[in-house]
């Protein structure tokens, strides 16, 4: 009775504990981050300045289209979502146009809006940078996360964090690095990084040697970006990982990572 | 060729109307209510450009799910969760997601009376993945005569880890689900998953896959 009582709180405090981590993320707070508090934002409008635009149900091109904006009639742009936008209608109609179809509009002062196509040369600098990746560490399977800062266009500072679970041991690796990246125009980028940090092992309990152990840990990588679509990037990685462990030889796992990477 | 001069005039004309310089602009808000011409071609213009950032953009999805897991040898439990994902391009989105179970005594344990092979604390269950979702077949739900939402379903693969029995076993994650939409910004997700993990826990090794079916609650923003 009591085990089953204690097994109901437990599921209360994750249930909590979910609902705590879900509250800062509801649309009526993100909007609160923004600068404007409260105040009602001005519309943004724009007329159509072509014979017609398409209106779709939903934000994607399978979604039928039930509506057509006539030349000259004026839209409110309400927000977006991928490549689509949604409008508002003079009527109160409310549907998506294509993003694409926003450079046959006129801001109501005459002006083109500024939607420009974002190409990868939008994300080489002050940008962040966020990708998961999937490798092998010496027969474990390693799953690897990423966030990175780019000051220039050739130079980025990350943070990694990889968790390998491998028959005989699991361990965890927190690092640092520098990645240096020479061409990053061309659309297939390579890069070479360095990095350092520790790694903690933890050896399977039905083994000899089960001491946890914790190493400091250096990394040489050699890798490339591929541009795949608007903020996404394929990664490939080739990691060195000298591990400077407290026996009396260092050890040495090289590492084949795979992963996508997003820029904001 | 057309086309280029209307769309030369509507712009001189916008111009013209809107006060082409800013001087005449500063005296347009009082002197407005006496051009009568003006009040009625474009009685609410004003001298603003667009611009992309201005345009609130809801690409991320916060939600939560609840829903039944099955874990081979140790029974079917009900399982929650929280999942973020990042909606790419109509087409593509990640997801990152988590989720916490309790596993059951297995038959042997329960028929052979005393034996416990897992501990109460191992016997919990938790998981996290990422993995690449790709939408498709959109589509309606006709509600009623006047309510219709949105639809699509997906399918997404990826990898991660469980925490079980005290260890952690790296998991591949594939699964495929039906989104509804009640507003633009609030989703329904009716979806199943699957978890394929390696364990040793009877001494052999054991490839199982765990099936999940869930319902969730989402948040775009």
């Amino acid at each position: 009775m009591i085990a089953s009582q204690q097994g109901a709180d437990r599921w209360l405090q994750q249930i909590a504990m979910t609902l705590l981590l879900l509250v800062p993320l509801s649309p009526v707070q993100a909007q609160w981050f923004g600068s404007d508090w409260f105040a009602e934002k001005e519309p943004l409008q724009v007329s159509v300045d072509d014979a017609f635009i398409n209106v779709y149900s939903g934000p994607g091109r399978g979604y039928p289209i039930f509506y057509v904006v006539e030349r000259e009639e004026v839209i409110t742009l309400l927000n977006s979502r991928t490549e689509w936008i949604k409008i508002k209608t003079r009527r109160g109609l409310v549907g998506w146009i294509k993003r694409d179809d926003m450079q046959f509009t006129l801001a109501l002062d005459g002006s083109k809006p500024e939607f420009p196509d974002s190409t990868q040369a939008d994300y080489l600098v002050d940008r962040f940078e966020m990708g998961a990746a999937y490798g092998d560490f010496a027969g474990a399977d390693s799953l690897n996360l990423n966030l990175g800062y780019r000051f220039t266009k050739n130079l980025s500072a990350e943070l990694r964090y990889a968790e390998n679970t491998g028959q005989f041991s699991d361990s965890q690796i927190i690092a640092g690095g520098i990645l240096f990246q020479p061409f990053p125009e061309w659309r297939v980028s390579p890069f070479f990084g360095m990095g350092g940090g520790t790694i903690k092992t933890f050896p399977s309990s039905t083994l000899v040697q089960t001491e946890d152990r914790e190493d400091s840990i250096l990394q040489a990588s050699l890798g490339a970006y591929a541009h795949l679509t608007g903020r996404l990037f394929l990664r490939v990685e080739y990691t060195n990982h000298y591990i400077l462990t407290s026996r009396n030889t260092n050890e040495e796992v090289n590492e084949w990572k795979l992963g996508f990477n997003v820029f904001f | 060729m057309e086309t280029w001069i209307q769309r030369l005039f509507l712009s001189a004309a916008l111009l013209t109307l809107t006060g082409i310089s800013s001087g005449v602009y500063a005296q347009d808000e009082t002197a407005s209510e006496d051009d009568e011409l003006e009040q009625i071609i474009a009685p609410d213009i004003k001298r603003r450009t667009i611009k992309e950032d201005d345009l609130d953009s809801e690409n991320f999805e916060a939600g939560i799910f609840f829903g039944l897991l099955s874990i081979e040898d140790f029974g079917t439990n009900p399982v929650i969760g929280i999942t973020f994902a990042y909606h790419i391009t109509e087409d593509f989105f990640v997801e990152a997601a988590y989720g916490t179970s309790e596993t059951e005594k297995t038959s042997y344990e329960l028929l052979s009376g005393g034996v416990e092979l897992l501990t109460d604390d191992e016997r919990d269950l938790a998981y996290y993945n990422i993995s690449l979702g790709y939408n498709f077949l959109p589509g309606q739900i006709y509600f009623s005569d006047k309510l219709t939402f949105n639809t699509n379903f997906y399918v997404m693969a990826g990898a991660g880890n469980t925490d079980f029995a005290a260890k952690d076993y790296f998991t591949t994650n594939f699964g495929a689900g039906l989104r509804v939409y009640g507003t633009d910004w609030l989703a329904l997700d009716l979806s199943m998953r699957a978890h394929s993990f390696k364990h040793e826990l009877f001494g052999e090794s054991k490839s199982i896959t765990n099936l999940e079916s869930r319902l969730g609650l989402s948040l775009f923003f």
